[in-house]
């Protein structure tokens, strides 16, 4: 025999395990079938129950659907009240028993017994489906109109429910609304009110029919402030805040895009917005709905500045929730009211120092909302002194959010620089990494401030106090890039800074355990600049990177050997180690919008790890100078870096100078030989020099190692084999440059010629590769549905040496309604590897206003000629609605 | 527009939990309902009563051992939620006479229907108390006689 309920609930808060819960719910389960199967009427209420704490609890439940359909069907009302319960709860889901439940609840919605309708209409309201509420919909309507006001109401909530599952009886329930809303009863005039915004919601036309309400809610919305004390829907001394704010929120739609309708409401706003304390939860929460009306409608600056000054009274409060929406409504306001905001700037910035992460969150973004040319400097400073209370996680959007203001709005330079330091030396392990490439640059283009921001940072370094590795790593690039200045100037200055000062703490730092691997990369680097900005100390230097050689870190240990090795080679470290040109920050900008660009430095970074924005800055800077035209489209990153060390080297006249990037050039050449069919001696040298066990990828690690003075990781080779091999290199390298040379011409000019000539042809290459990527950039639209059009574009080039296809994703919304969740999905035939990035989003915001954008690489993996093909899946969801589709792209024209 | 309400005591175990939404699974829902609680209930006393969870609002309030959490839609008022949450909290009280955990364990029946008195379809429909209560008085009534 199955218990009472009340034995069950018991038995179950008697367990001490999960496990024995779902012992005993098990057993209870078995027992609750078995009655149900002898149709064991007497207990079916009781066996219902206890289904519905089964559920509660998170089991499966579903063997009682069908005896709750039995138990509406009887005719006590005890029974009914049990089932309908049932139903709203267990059978939520199952389509099939609601609609078999139909026309029980048809009989149920006429019963003379108004508590039985009732029961009847609040199961529609709840569970209800489209067809369900589609067949009952004149029941519902004839509802709507019966003398309780009981009934009235629920009516009204099913017929809500009515619009927004079946949109096309929003008809029959529009001319409703008036009756409803002229009745004295609060429940039936709040879900009346409801009723109009959702058939406005709907319907947006209607919105011109409803204005016409507006003088009444109006009158409605006075009377309830002037009331004062009502008993009957008095909450907590207000009366009614709920229809009050709902009368609020359809004003707001009413209102907006209506100027007539908003002077309408212009005073019974101001009188809300003025008269209200801000102490009590009631009040405020009809003052925010208030707020929100006036700043969506049409009102006049006056008010508007009102509503502000209201929403800050409430920061000033000390009610957090109220901090909390007015920062909401706040963030929303900031395009539209930023004067007003910004006079607030107190009250926001001392949210910053809540107690509740929430509301220092939603501050601090709007500070950054607030944040222009003139306020910069002291709000940059509010946001620092938060920075050492935070905790770790808001450090970093701290840190982000200093970060944009220093790269946005900047007063000076020096302001800039003083900023990032402190940045840097208070937050360096929570930044964003392109800090980094931002103070090198800002460092490169004043050559005034070099020397200042070269001793504050070099004496922070000696003081020891700030380890954190952004900040050495920063800072050790920037002492070794303009180590040569600093001395001579200190010297001047009569500042105690000398080279072996600067090289002991190098030292120190680089034997430090606390000192990353990846930092160290960056210190020898400084110490092999720093060898050619200084002379003299190459002994010392030398001692120091000595014993990196044998380093367990592979990255560490090559770079130590490469650097070891190019004091031997004196004439070529000069101009590798050659300081970096300016970094015109504006003009890269401008490249990276043109996307493609910024699809190959993703790639880099991608490949070269933590030392990217060194890397980055450099390729940049080469090719503003040079003044190429974004070869990027065509050229494989690797190429390009090649490329672009070639050029950048070109500058310098020594013809061994010469010989050695030459070599790097012809190895580029080679590597590119496929491609650009240049077949001559020196390529054939270079294959065969790719022929030997690795040679193309050392050729590359070793040109980019020397080159940039950052080496490329090396795939687990022993040192001492890593060493000889490069050594082997080294020497292949020159004895093939000689013969090279001499095969050629011995004759200097002819061979500069010559190397004109092939740059020539070179850029006639890329030339061409741009016009053909021009005619392959042309958009196709792979979809188009539901206001939702994804364009890809299309261009040949190549991945790390492979032929590959990059492409442009871009994702719009012309319909009226949000795209969430979007989601893409690519799949590429077998012989293709695809590479999706992430989207720049997941939302689209409606009528175009807006667009998603990624970035896809096709990879060739198989020698064979290849018709490009995609099959994308596209998720998303609209009006609520989740769409998956599959969708082929076969007409690309490419064949790679 | 309300998407949820849940009452859990400070174990984290539902004590009622109503939904507007369709769409979940009973694995969905227990998981959602964990997830959701052991943020709520993580949360100190001075941080505000609002969280947001996926693309909802959630508005929660504690009263004594019990958590009442109703999530809510972007549109709606967080405030009027804290209000209505309290309003719920006041006719379950004046419905129990001095509410607690197990009088909504033992009567889950009256909970869910003063809740459906107060709220369909995601709406607000009454906040009088008196109102709210007569059809369960009747009720009770009814089956008093019965017996």
């Amino acid at each position: 025999m199955s218990m009472q309920v009340r034995d069950l609930i018991k038995a179950v808060r008697g367990c001490k395990t999960q496990q024995k819960i779902r012992e005993v719910i098990t057993r209870e389960s078995a027992l609750i079938r078995n009655s149900f199967r002898k149709e064991d009427k007497i207990n079916r209420p009781r066996n219902i129950y206890k289904l519905i704490y089964i559920h509660m609890l998170g089991f499966p439940s579903e063997f009682g659907q069908l005896e709750c359909l039995k138990l509406i069907a009887s005719p006590s009302y005890i029974g009914k009240r049990i089932g309908y319960l049932g139903l709203s709860i267990l059978v939520k889901e199952n389509q099939e028993v609601l609609f078999m439940s139909t026309n029980i609840i048809r009989n149920d919605l006429s019963s003379e017994d108004r508590y039985i309708v009732g029961l009847a209409l609040a199961a529609l309201g709840n569970i209800g489906s489209s067809e369900m509420l589609r067949d009952l919909a004149p029941e519902i309507e004839k509802l709507m109109e019966s003398e309780s006001s009981y009934l009235k109401k629920k009516a009204t909530l099913v017929a809500i429910r009515t619009i927004r599952l079946v949109p096309e009886s929003v008809d029959r329930f529009i001319g409703k609304v008036r009756t409803l809303i002229g009745e004295k009863n609060h429940g039936v005039v709040l879900t009346g009110l409801q009723l109009v915004l959702s058939i406005v919601k709907t319907e947006p036309e209607t919105i011109v029919k409803f204005r016409k309400l507006v003088p009444g809610l109006v009158r409605m919305l006075k009377s309830l402030i002037n009331s004062g004390y009502s008993s009957e829907y008095d909450f907590r001394g207000t009366a009614d805040p709920f229809l009050q704010y709902n009368i609020l929120r359809l004003l707001r739609y009413l209102g907006e895009g209506s100027k007539k309708s908003s002077k309408l409401m212009a005073d019974i706003l101001t009188q809300v917005g003025t008269s209200g304390g801000i102490t009590k939860n009631v009040e405020i929460a009809i003052l925010y709905e208030a707020v929100l009306t006036i700043l969506s409608i049409e009102s006049d600056s006056k008010l508007r500045v009102t509503a502000i000054n209201t929403l800050s009274r409430f920061l000033s409060g000390r009610h957090n929730n109220s901090k909390y929406v007015a920062l909401n409504t706040l963030l929303k306001a900031v395009n539209t009211e930023p004067k007003s905001l910004k006079r607030h700037r107190k009250v926001i910035v001392e949210c910053l120092k809540d107690q509740d992460i929430s509301i220092r969150r939603r501050a601090l973004d709007l500070v950054f909302g607030i944040m222009d040319k003139q306020n910069v400097e002291s709000l940059t400073q509010e946001l620092l002194d938060c920075l050492p209370k935070a905790e770790n996680e808001f450090r970093y959007d701290i840190t982000a959010k200093i970060c944009t203001a220093i790269e946005k709005f900047p007063p000076n330079d020096k302001w800039q620089i003083d900023t990032l330091i402190k940045v840097l030396t208070i937050g360096g392990q929570y930044i964003r990494d392109d800090v980094s490439s931002m103070m090198t640059s800002v460092i490169g283009r004043n050559p005034d401030l070099q020397y200042y921001t070269l001793k504050k940072l070099f004496n922070i370094l000696l003081n020891d106090r700030y380890r954190n590795q952004t900040f050495l790593q920063v800072s050790s690039w920037v002492i070794g890039e303009y180590g040569d200045i600093l001395m001579q100037k200190s010297e001047k200055d009569g500042e105690l800074i000398t080279t072996t000062q600067a090289l002991d703490l190098f030292q120190i730092l680089l034997e430090s355990s606390r000192t990353t691997d990846g930092t160290k990369y960056y210190i020898l680097t400084a110490l092999i600049k720093f060898s050619t900005r200084i002379e003299g100390h190459d002994e010392l230097i030398k001692k120091i990177i000595k014993p990196y050689r044998e380093h367990v870190n592979v990255e560490l240990q090559q770079r130590a050997c490469e650097f070891f090795l190019l004091f031997d080679y004196s004439e070529i470290r000069d101009p590798i180690l050659d300081r970096m040109p300016v970094f015109v920050e504006k003009e890269i900008e401008l490249e990276i919008e043109e996307e493609i660009s910024e699809n190959n430095n993703k790639g880099i970074n991608y490949n070269l790890q933590e030392n990217t924005h060194t890397i980055q800055n450099q390729i940049n800077n080469i090719q503003n100078i040079q003044n190429i035209p974004n070869v990027q489209n065509t050229q494989n990153t690797e190429m390009n870096e090649l490329l672009m060390l070639n050029t950048d080297t070109k500058k310098t006249q020594t013809q061994n100078k010469q010989d050695s990037l030459n070599f790097l050039k012809e190895i580029f050449n080679g590597s590119s030989s496929s491609n650009t069919n240049n077949m001559n001696n020196m390529n054939n040298n270079v294959n065969n020099n790719m022929n030997n066990n690795g040679g193309q990828d050392l050729g590359l690690d070793l040109g980019l190692g020397l080159g940039l003075g950052l080496g490329l990781g090396m795939n687990n080779q022993s040192q001492r084999q890593n060493q000889n091999q490069n050594k082997m290199q080294m020497q292949k390298q020159q004895n093939q440059n000689q013969t090279i040379n001499q095969n050629k011409n011995q004759n200097q000019n002819q061979r500069q010629v010559q190397n004109q000539s092939q740059n020539k042809s070179q850029n006639q290459n890329q030339n061409q590769n741009q016009n053909q990527s021009k005619v392959q950039n042309q958009p196709i639209i792979v979809y188009e549905k539901n206001g939702m059009k994804i364009e890809m574009n299309f261009k040949v080039g190549n991945i790390r040496g492979a032929p590959a296809v990059m492409s442009i994703i871009k994702t719009t919304n012309s319909s009226p309604l949000l795209i969430s969740n979007y989601l893409l999905q690519v799949a590429v035939p077998k012989t293709l590897k695809a590479q999706l990035s992430q989207p720049s989003g997941q939302n689209i915001p409606p009528n175009g206003n807006g667009s998603i954008n990624q970035q896809l690489q096709i990879i060739k993996m198989v020698n064979q000629k290849t018709q490009l093909a995609i099959l994308l899946r596209i998720n998303y969801v609209i009006n609520g609605q989740k769409i998956v589709e599959n969708k082929e792209v076969s007409n690309i024209p490419i064949i790679f | 527009m309300i998407k949820f309400i849940l009452i859990v005591n400070k174990l984290g175990q539902t004590r009622l939990a109503q939904y507007y939404t369709t769409g979940l699974s009973i694995n969905k829902r227990v998981a959602l309902e964990n997830e959701i609680t052991r943020r709520c209930l993580s949360r100190k006393d001075k941080e505000c009563s609002f969280l947001e969870f996926r693309d909802l609002k959630v508005i929660y309030r504690r009263y004594a051992s019990l958590f009442f959490l109703v999530g809510v839609d972007e549109e709606e008022n967080e405030l009027g939620i804290l209000e209505f949450i309290h309003c719920l909290v006041e006719t379950l009280d004046r419905y129990f006479e001095n509410v607690c955990e197990l009088d909504l364990m033992f009567n889950i029946d009256k909970a869910y229907m003063i809740l459906d008195e107060m709220a369909l379809n995601g709406n607000i429909i009454e906040t009088n108390k008196k109102n709210i209560i007569a059809p369960l008085h009747i009720i009770d009534q009814v089956s008093k006689k019965l017996k």
